[in-house]
């Protein structure tokens, strides 16, 4: 053995001159989620849906503060005759470049109302942004403790079987079969309106859908091979239910999440029928379009911006769904 | 791949079919048991009848139980009490061809006209007896309307309580075509009580071969001696028609072949219908009689009456809310009635016609029997203690502040979100003024049912509710009976002798032979209610109606009935 | 299966007495009055409250109802149609929104699977993005707003159909609202069906499947579709509940007198009626349990496989 200890050369910290090697092409190994992200961005519908969901995102954080009304201002002149005259049912407006209709955008000429004012003299363009901002923290904060928990109790219902998916889902059933507006008119009693009683109440029943889509994919799963491989290989149960089976249930389970979305908005708006919705003035996509809904003959441009806003978000969710689904289930790739 | 799809479509039909199976055999045998009696087709009877939209379904036909305005129409539609209404309100002769008032004022004697019942039994006195002792012994909500403070019949509160017999109720059938009712007081408006559903009669007979609980809820079970017929209905029903009585005495006014009853959920939907020839009378929201004003077509048809009831604020002047208690203050309650500026909410978030209120007692419904003039036709009267003042409601705030030594001041309103389409604007349009007027008062915003509104405020629950009340009868004490200390709708808790003595002397002391006397004694009480706030009235509810062209004849009325519609006609 | 099939059915009714006990003491607990009055003394009120025996221990009123409600009987209404029995007024709604919601699942679903399937033949192409565009855009706009719609163009521009529902007319006023409601269901119907196809498609044994030589209707009907059914019924099953039991707003807008509607004027009127809150709730329960139950046994039809009898258990 040769103890010299080596002293670097000077040679050792230059570039190699260029050699002409045909070798084997050896790709660096790719760790699992950075592949998903690569196949992911090549997806375009993903990246179209991804921006107009950011763009939407931002908006809905921005929104509000881009001009100066805030989304409870009701914006009034006074008359001559010191009478309070308020900017309602505007149209869509750019103080100097469009006039708004309506019978008092006459008095308003230097206000810019991009979306219009409601039957309340309160700029649109705030309200939708505001709206858009309560309803996707209601949407994100819902549908992700509901899928932690619907995902889990359907996987292990439909996991286990026998007793255990019987009196699991007994259980269920009794939390679905009492109609919503009985717990949640229950539920009021015991905390104040507004949002967080809003995300309660949703979710206490949506959980369930969630639940009731993973144990369906779970009956049909865990009977396949690789599930009794993996048990004869001396895998746990939580292993093979979460690490096994839950990564292919992901495509029926991000359908789902999509839809839940609309559904959380507009239940949402719905719980204002037993007076336990978002409390006025503030406001929620889903409130927007029941007061848009309200109005729609008299002031038929109030309710595009929040259904367009819904629409747009839908599509977006729906893009990047896929776009995982695709991403993270590489064999689904377009052949 | 086209066999595939139809073998497809084939396999899919029979799989959505299945699917549905088990659902169809309820429904199969639900729809030979429901009746096919809904709606109507109008031409079955001639001429056409006139379609009509309720915006609520109607309750109950039961007169003893009946507890809504739409209800209350087509009871009266079907049943003649014995005065009814004319065009202005006042009370005319019905089943009663006239009545004898003895000197004291105390017994009233009705000689009743030849009237028939639909099924031609003869309407008699009896049949008024049987129904004021039913009405009295069940004692629903319109009960009170026998008892002391309104109607006064004697007995009748002894027997409500359960300590007399229904027997003794003050009325009583001298022969077939006379009834005699005695009072424990006079009552000045007493003939224009008998046109209230509550005091209609009601056949003993037929009423006795019905199984109970059965009376008024269809066609068979309910017995007309007025205008129209009820033709078809079932309980919870969205549209209802009734067609003219033939036997009924004053046949010959009524020139509609028959009504038919739509209930409206929306409004929006109501000016859709109506231009849609579907509907012939409908009522519409604020925002849309803007837009009808302006439409050349529309406006001609336009019709503003007046609906009688007053919204108004309510502070809860208990320690048990308001921050122990803060609502107590008046000054504090009479900022918040000062910075309210009504005349905005009315032009600006009602729109409909409504009137803005600055007295306890609203507007257009009681006239002055002596004078004729309208008890609330001056509403300047306590503009010192309601009116819109910003400077002086922040002097009233400056006080209530150094009074009970705070800063700022958190309320919280409660309103119903089912009552109509204004009212949730018009709360946000009280919190917007409020908060921006009074500085260092917050007034938050809790939406709930009407029926959770009425549950907090009968439990003194809330800080300030935004509440409403209509007249029953024609008489200023409707509203002014309110305020009573531990009256039931007295939801402020507010106490004051001087105010109780002015109420008794007005029902059944010193002023109920005097009719100027007891005039000038209800202004006095109700400057009280201003001067201490008691309440902050807001408006006057008006009704923006639309009749199709040709229609005419429709009597409006804010107080009892709202529509009648014996002298109406089309075209 | 036998066995199987009954011990469900016996569970599924355990599970029903629960829940009409469970319900039973929610209303009790909702906010508002069973006798809403502006008007009665608070003694009158409570007279009431007596004679209904509502006073009594709950689990002694509990056993009175159940013994009416095994006769068939839900009573009478304490705020909510005065006086009407509920049974009478409850079979009009009932059979109201169960045809209107009938049709509409029935359209709704065959509908949906065939856009589905369509979609999911044609992948990548036209008529995929189109059905996605068209799922998403049911998804978004609310049925009511699709019925104001339909309403504006078919009932007041072309007067074709009624402006408002009638019953004497029974299937021509129901399109309207049949249609609109059915957006929904067929949106959720043809996604999912898509997306479960395309996965299904994928999977080794179909391929498997077209490497022998099938395909075609074969391929799609014995090996596709069969398997993609099991998730779609799962989405439809609380979906058919949904729409039997009324959609609300439809039923305001058009003036039908259905089972929605029913249960909002219970909860939001002048009171809270207990005994209509109880009879739909009981109503909903039942449908919802029993439409599980029968899912439940359509897995082991639909996927020889999935047996969810207790064989491990």
């Amino acid at each position: 053995m040769n103890n010299t200890p080596y002293v670097p050369a000077k040679e050792d910290f230059q570039f190699l001159p260029d050699r002409d090697i045909t070798t084997d092409q050896n790709f660096a190994s790719q760790g699992y989620w950075k592949g998903v992200a690569i196949s992911f961005f090549r997806n375009k519908r993903a990246v179209v849906g991804l921006v107009i969901v950011l763009l939407i995102m931002f908006l809905a954080a921005f929104g509000p503060m881009m001009n100066g009304y805030n989304y409870d201002t009701i914006v009034s002149v006074t008359s001559d005759e010191g009478k309070q005259i308020v900017a309602q049912g505007i149209g869509p407006q750019i103080s100097g470049v469009i006039q708004g209709s309506g019978k008092n955008a006459g008095l308003f000429p230097d206000h810019t109302f991009l979306f219009g004012t409601d039957d309340m003299g309160r700029d649109l363009w705030t309200r939708t942004w505001q709206g858009a901002r309560i309803s996707l923290i209601i949407a994100f904060v819902t549908i992700i403790i509901d899928m932690i928990i619907g995902m889990s109790y359907g996987l292990i219902s439909g996991f286990f079987g026998g007793m255990t998916d019987n009196i699991m889902q007994r259980i269920v059933e009794i939390g679905n079969s009492v109609p919503r507006l009985v717990i949640v008119s229950v539920l009021a009693i015991f905390m104040p309106k507004g949002m967080v009683l809003v995300i309660v109440a949703l979710l206490l029943t949506e959980w369930i859908g969630m639940s009731k889509i993973s144990r369906a994919e779970m009956l049909k799963l865990k009977e396949h091979e690789y599930v009794l491989a993996s048990r004869t290989l001396g895998a746990g149960s939580f292993h093979i239910i979460f690490k096994e089976i839950l990564p292919n249930t992901i495509g029926p389970i991000i359908t789902q999440v999509m839809f839940s979305i609309p559904t959380a908005i507009f239940t949402e708006a719905f719980l204002s029928f037993v007076g336990v919705g978002i409390v006025l003035p503030q406001c929620s996509i889903g409130s927007l379009i029941e007061a848009g809904f309200n109005n729609i003959t008299t002031l038929p441009y109030q309710i595009l911006p929040p259904i367009i806003v819904l629409a747009l978000l839908m599509l977006g969710f729906n893009f990047i769904g896929d776009g995982f689904r695709e991403a993270l289930a590489p064999k689904l790739e377009d052949m | 791949m086209k066999r595939t799809l139809a073998t497809l479509l084939a396999a899919l039909m029979l799989f959505g079919l299945t699917a549905c199976s088990s659902n169809d055999n309820p429904a199969t045998s639900d729809g030979g048991a429901a009746p096919s009696s809904e709606g109507s087709t109008p031409s079955a009877n001639g001429g056409k009848y006139l379609n009509v939209m309720l915006s609520t379904n109607v309750m109950s036909l039961d007169t003893n139980l009946a507890t809504d305005g739409d209800s209350f129409e087509v009871i009266a539609d079907c049943i003649d009490g014995l005065t009814q209404m004319d065009a202005e309100g006042a009370a005319i002769p019905a089943i009663a061809e006239d009545w004898d008032i003895s000197e004291d004022g105390l017994t009233y004697t009705f000689h009743l006209r030849d009237a028939k019942w639909a099924n031609g039994d003869p309407v008699t006195a009896n049949d008024f007896v049987f129904a004021w002792r039913l009405g009295v012994e069940t004692n629903e909500e319109y009960g009170y309307m026998f008892g002391d403070g309104v109607g006064n019949v004697k007995n009748a509160d002894a027997i409500m309580a359960g300590e007399a017999s229904s027997d003794t109720l003050g009325v009583a059938a001298q022969d077939d075509k006379t009834l005699v009712v005695e009072l424990t007081a006079p009552v000045s408006y007493f003939p224009s009580l008998m046109y209230f559903p509550s005091f209609y009669p009601i056949n003993e007979a037929f009423y006795s071969g019905l199984a109970a609980g059965t009376y008024g809820t269809s066609p068979e079970t309910y017995l007309s001696n007025g205008a129209f017929v009820l033709e078809s209905y079932t309980p919870g029903t969205a549209s209802l028609s009734l067609k003219k009585n033939d036997t009924y005495w004053d046949a010959d006014r009524v020139k509609l072949p028959g009504i038919s009853y739509q209930v409206v959920g929306s409004s929006d939907n109501a000016l859709t219908a109506f231009r849609s020839n579907t509907l012939d009378v409908v009522t519409i929201n604020g925002s849309q009689v803007a837009a009808a004003e302006e439409d050349s077509e529309l406006s001609s048809k336009l019709k503003v009456t007046g609906a009688g009831y007053m919204w108004y604020l309510t502070f809860s002047q208990t320690d048990k809310n308001a921050q122990g208690g803060m609502l107590a203050n008046t000054n504090l309650r009479l900022a918040i009635s000062n910075a309210i500026d009504r005349e905005s909410v009315v032009d600006n978030y009602v729109m409909d016609g409504s009137l803005a209120t600055y007295t306890a007692v609203p507007p257009q419904f009681a006239a002055s029997a002596t004078s004729g003039e309208d008890f609330s036709a001056d509403q300047k009267k306590f503009a010192d203690y309601c009116s819109y003042n910003v400077a002086k409601a922040q002097e009233y705030l400056d006080a209530a502040k150094s009074e009970l030594g705070v800063d700022s001041f958190e309320f919280t309103m409660i309103y119903g979100n089912n009552e109509g389409d204004e009212v949730a604007n018009v709360a946000q349009a009280i919190k917007s003024q409020v908060e921006e007027n009074l500085p260092g008062v917050t007034l938050n915003l809790q939406p709930m049912t009407k029926a959770e509104r009425l549950d907090k405020m009968q439990n003194d629950n809330y800080d300030v509710a935004l509440t409403r009340w209509g007249p029953d009868y024609a008489d200023p004490m409707t509203y002014m009976g309110m305020w009573v200390t531990n009256n039931a709708n007295n939801y402020g808790f507010w106490s004051n002798a001087e105010y109780d003595q002015i109420i008794t002397d007005c029902t059944v002391g010193a002023y109920v032979t005097d009719y100027d006397a007891r005039w000038d004694a209800l202004y006095k009480g109700e400057e009280l209610v201003m001067k201490e706030a008691v309440i902050a009235p807001l408006y006057t509810k008006s009704n923006a109606n639309l009749i199709t062209d040709g229609v005419s004849g429709i009597e409006f009325h804010p107080v009892a009935l709202n529509r009648v519609y014996k002298s109406a006609s089309i075209g | 299966m036998v066995k199987y099939t009954l011990k469900r059915v016996g569970m599924a009714l355990l599970t029903l007495l629960l829940i009409v006990f469970l319900l039973f003491v929610l209303v009790r607990i909702m906010p508002g009055n069973p006798f809403p009055s502006e008007r009665m003394s608070a003694e009158a009120i409570a007279a009431k409250r007596a004679e209904m025996g509502l006073d009594d221990p709950i689990l002694v009123q509990f056993g009175r109802y159940m013994v009416k409600l095994l006769h068939g009987d839900f009573g009478n209404g304490t705020s909510l149609y005065y006086g009407a029995p509920i049974n009478t007024v409850l079979s009009t709604a009932i059979s109201n929104s169960f045809r209107i919601g009938g049709i509409a699942i029935l359209v709704g679903t065959v509908v949906g699977l065939l856009l589905g399937i369509v979609a999911a033949l044609n992948r990548g192409k036209f008529l995929d993005g189109f059905c996605t565009v068209f799922s998403i855009i049911g998804v978004c706009v609310p049925s009511y707003v699709f019925l104001i719609f339909l309403q504006y163009f078919f009932s007041f521009k072309i007067p074709y159909f009624p402006y408002f529902f009638d019953a004497n007319r029974f299937l021509f006023s129901s399109v309207l609202p049949s249609l609109s409601l059915s957006l929904f269901t067929m949106s959720t119907v043809a996604r999912f069906t898509r997306n479960e196809m395309v996965e299904v498609m994928d999977s080794d044994y179909v391929r498997l499947a077209e490497s022998k030589g099938l395909y075609g209707s074969t391929l799609v009907r014995k090996h596709v579709l069969r398997n993609a059914l099991v998730p779609i019924v799962t989405v439809l099953a609380p979906l058919i509940v949904d729409l039997l039991t009324g959609a609300l707003v439809v039923e305001k807008i058009y003036g039908i007198n259905g089972i929605g509607k029913l249960m909002v004027d219970a909860i939001t009127g002048e009171g809270v009626d207990y005994n209509y809150v109880l009879a739909l709730g009981i109503l909903y329960s039942a449908l919802y349990i029993g439409i599980m139950l029968v899912v439940d046994l359509l897995y082991g039809l639909l996927d020889p496989r999935i047996r969810v009898s207790a064989k491990e258990g």
